[in-house]
């Protein structure tokens, strides 16, 4: 295993009753990538992003991370120094400051009883500023988080992520339910911070336009399958027609 | 660059969180307040709680309880559980008289005790006199809930004779304005377009009354009633030791005389009334779903 | 086409169900004149004068207001226990904490066992087999509170453990939370707002629990209102209710404002 590799899967498959939801499936990402996964919906990217993240167990085949066998993760804390995951919204605690749900990203180096007197007394405090005065929300620092937009509860969980400080981030579908302007920014900060901080980012999207606007590389899955993988420039408009084109034939074949 | 805001500027006022933050407060103040009080002017005292002498009581207690050292402990006897199942379906019984007087109570009120004007039509007497009774009878609501049942057990035994009856009463009296809160928020909460609806198409009242509002409110009602049915069964005993009847009463004499194979056998067919009641209630609730 | 039917008709079913029991039950009470107390119109009618006109001298003025205080206290030493048990009992009984499905199983049943037996016995009953068990004692007022009521709080605490929201969850784990972390910086906070609400009316409930612990010999407003209809004092005895429901009504506005702000 290269030193480079931050993701590497070899033969891992996924199915769900008799039905794969991933084809054995091999993938190297490097660190420092900026990978997009696109497909249709149901194609099997969020399976393979959940493999990616270790939340799911693939059936067979090997997946290292950051060059160790994912298995080897003993816990949570290890794992979450290496990966960080952002979805598409409703993942902050909306009860709730702001500030704690930043400082959530440090709960992994935390013990038990300082993650309680944070309540009281918020340990590292200037790790969360400084986190949410790069993500653009210095002033938000005490507002209840679920009185903020959902452009702006992204950009939190952007913060926490910052504070965690993995060796990559997992995105699925991080910009889905924001309106398109709210979307490319928030995207362009992600990849601006990830690119900043020297990390590996792999994102699903379901919208090409911002796949091929902000990705070195784009890979699409459709039905389990690799469909195409290769870097942005080569991304032709017949490929993208191809990979969304309905293929009912085709599926009642496999049936 | 990356200026870590100052402090100032950061720590706003939130008076979102004012009346959260004075409850807390006054939480704690209360809290402390009262077991001071409780340790000094009511004497409470842990020490003495667990002295030698406490715990040779307890165990004395608990042995007699499980019936050590009785030769015919009642709980083991064939004509005590017949009498203590007969004293169990009776309970039953005044506990199903009870929700029944608490819902007519509550249907008759339920109309008047909700802000819903229909029509519109009034004239500024009616609206003034429906004012009054809306009043009334949310007075009434507040008086009858917010005497316990046991108390209302012990005014009205100066008017009943001991027996079912007044346990029934006393427990409707109490779920009565429970009952009545409760569905009076059900009618103020209804949807009212399809009732106006229904008057546009020329229905008469008592249409209105079947095909809009008794459909739209009866599961809520139906809810609140088994859910206030759970909390009568357990309270029933309560009635009894001042001289309703049942279990209670029962327990009561089983306790002064220091029955206490009987006073076990009792608990066990209230539990047994309890979780029946719970499971009976429950199931019913999903079977209307 | 018939399940449909019955569907549709289903309570009506168990409307007409439940009027039959209630008929039924009637039968349980022989009619007639004999259940009265001969005296007991004239009761009635004094009752009823002292509603209009209760005592409110000053010196029952005072002995009120330091039953209530009785009252309430009792009610505030309980509840705070309640919530200790309710808190642990109910975090273990949502089974959030275990590390797998079967310890899960575990705790949550014997957990919701142990919550179902506290609170289907009533405080009152409870409050007698302590002081048959320990003497007459505050304590025994205090536990008999704080258990059926944290058997109440915690049930209710488990279901809105469980029913939290699974995404912030599944964030904060990917983020390396560990099980103590996601309970109180997941769970909790996501379900305070409603557990807050739901105590505030317990607490209430806790207040007219407090006032009949007198039975067993313990202070407050029910042991005045016992000693005054003993008297045969009506008026008195409304002077104390009218404490009773003040205080109720008292807890009620404060639950209301708490709840309004809370939820918004």
């Amino acid at each position: 295993m290269s030193d480079t590799a931050m993701f590497a899967m070899k033969q891992v498959s996924k199915s769900y009753g008799s039905a794969y939801t991933l084809h054995p499936l091999n993938l190297h990402i490097s660190r420092g990538e900026l990978v997009a996964l696109i497909g249709p919906s149901g194609a099997g990217k969020t399976t393979c992003l959940n493999i990616l993240a270790g939340t799911i167990e693939p059936d067979a085949g090997l997946l290292h991370i950051a060059g160790k066998p994912a298995s080897s993760y003993a816990s949570g804390k290890h794992l979450a120094k290496a990966v960080g995951i952002i979805r598409q919204q409703f993942d902050l605690v909306g009860s709730l400051p702001v500030l704690h749900n930043v400082l959530a990203g440090r709960l992994h180096e935390w013990g038990f009883g300082k993650s309680l007197l944070s309540f009281l007394f918020p340990q590292d405090k200037h790790i969360a500023a400084d986190a949410l005065n790069r993500v653009g929300l210095s002033d938000k620092l005490y507002d209840k988080t679920s009185h903020l937009s959902g452009g702006e509860q992204q950009r939190v969980a952007l913060a926490r992520l910052l504070v965690q400080q993995p060796q990559a981030i997992l995105a699925d579908e991080p910009v889905a339910s924001l309106d398109p302007a709210r979307a490319e920014d928030v995207l362009a900060m992600l990849v601006r911070l990830v690119q900043e901080e020297q990390l590996t980012l792999v994102s699903s999207l379901h919208s090409v336009h911002l796949a091929r606007q902000f990705f070195q590389r784009i890979i699409a899955i459709k039905e389990g399958r690799v469909f195409f993988d290769l870097p942005t420039a080569d991304v032709t408009e017949d490929h993208i027609t191809d990979l969304y084109q309905l293929t009912a034939g085709h599926g009642m074949d496999e049936r | 660059m990356q200026h870590i805001p100052s402090a100032t500027s950061v720590r706003k006022p939130h008076r979102r969180f004012g009346i959260v933050r004075v409850s807390v407060y006054m939480a704690f103040l209360l809290i402390i307040a009262s077991w001071i009080y409780l340790f000094i002017g009511e004497q409470a005292n842990l020490a003495e709680l667990f002295s030698a002498k406490n715990v040779r009581y307890a165990v004395q207690f608990l042995s007699g309880l499980a019936g050590v050292g009785v030769d015919h402990p009642a709980f083991l006897d064939i004509e005590s559980w017949k009498r203590a199942l007969a004293l169990t379906y009776q309970t039953l019984q005044m506990s199903l008289m009870a929700i029944g007087f608490a819902t007519l109570g509550m249907l008759l009120t339920v109309i008047p005790a909700s802000r819903v004007v229909a029509g519109g039509t009034e004239s500024a007497l009616l609206r003034a006199w429906n004012r009054i009774v809306y009043g009334l009878v949310r007075a009434m609501y507040v008086i009858s809930r917010s005497v316990p049942e046991l108390i209302w057990a012990m005014m009205i035994i100066f008017f009943f004779k001991p027996g079912l009856l007044p346990g029934a009463i006393a427990l409707a009296l109490h779920n009565f304005g429970i009952l009545g809160k409760l569905c009076a928020e059900v009618v103020e909460d209804l949807d009212m377009r399809p009732i106006r609806n229904l008057a546009s198409s020329g229905a008469s009242k008592a249409q209105i009354l079947i095909y809009g509002i008794i459909p739209a409110v009866l599961p809520r009602f139906l809810t609140y009633i088994l859910y206030r049915w759970e909390v009568i069964i357990r309270t029933t005993i309560v009635v009894g030791f001042v001289g309703a009847g049942g279990l209670g009463h029962e327990f009561k004499l089983s306790m002064s005389w220091f029955h206490y194979t009987d006073v076990t056998l009792y608990l066990l067919c209230y539990l047994m009334l309890v979780f029946a009641v719970d499971l009976i209630s429950a199931g019913l609730r999903r079977w209307m779903q | 086409m018939s399940s449909k039917l019955l569907d549709f008709h289903k309570k009506n079913i168990l409307t007409v169900l439940l009027s039959a029991v209630f008929i039924w039950s009637l039968f349980s009470v022989q009619w007639g004149p004999d259940l009265f107390h001969p005296g007991g119109q004239a009761a009635l009618g004094q009752m009823m004068q002292g509603l209009l006109q209760p005592d409110w001298s000053p010196a029952i003025l005072r002995l009120a207001l330091s039953a209530a205080w009785t009252t309430l206290a009792y009610a505030v030493a309980g509840m705070s226990l309640a919530i200790v048990i309710a808190l642990v009992f109910g975090v273990l009984a949502s089974g959030v904490l275990a590390s797998t499905r079967t310890a899960r199983n575990v705790q949550v049943i014997g957990f919701r066992g142990a919550l179902g037996f506290m609170r289907a016995i009533h405080e009152l009953v409870w409050a007698w087999l302590f002081v048959a068990a320990i003497g007459l004692s505050p304590f025994a007022g205090i536990f008999a509170i704080a258990i059926p009521y944290g058997g109440i709080l915690g049930r209710i605490f488990a279901d809105m453990l469980q029913d939290v929201p699974e995404e912030p969850i599944t964030a904060l784990r990917a983020a390396g939370a560990s099980r103590l972390q996601l309970l109180c910086y997941g769970y909790v906070p996501i379900a305070m707002a409603d557990m807050l609400s739901y105590l505030m009316y317990r607490f209430e409930c806790a207040i007219r629990s407090s006032a009949i612990m007198s039975f067993i010999g313990l202070g407050g407003l029910g042991f005045q209102i016992q000693l005054s209809l003993q008297d045969l004092r009506y008026d008195q005895v409304w002077t104390f209710l009218l404490f009773l429901i003040a205080l109720v009504v008292l807890v009620d506005m404060w639950s209301q404002l708490l709840r309004k702000r809370l939820v918004a």
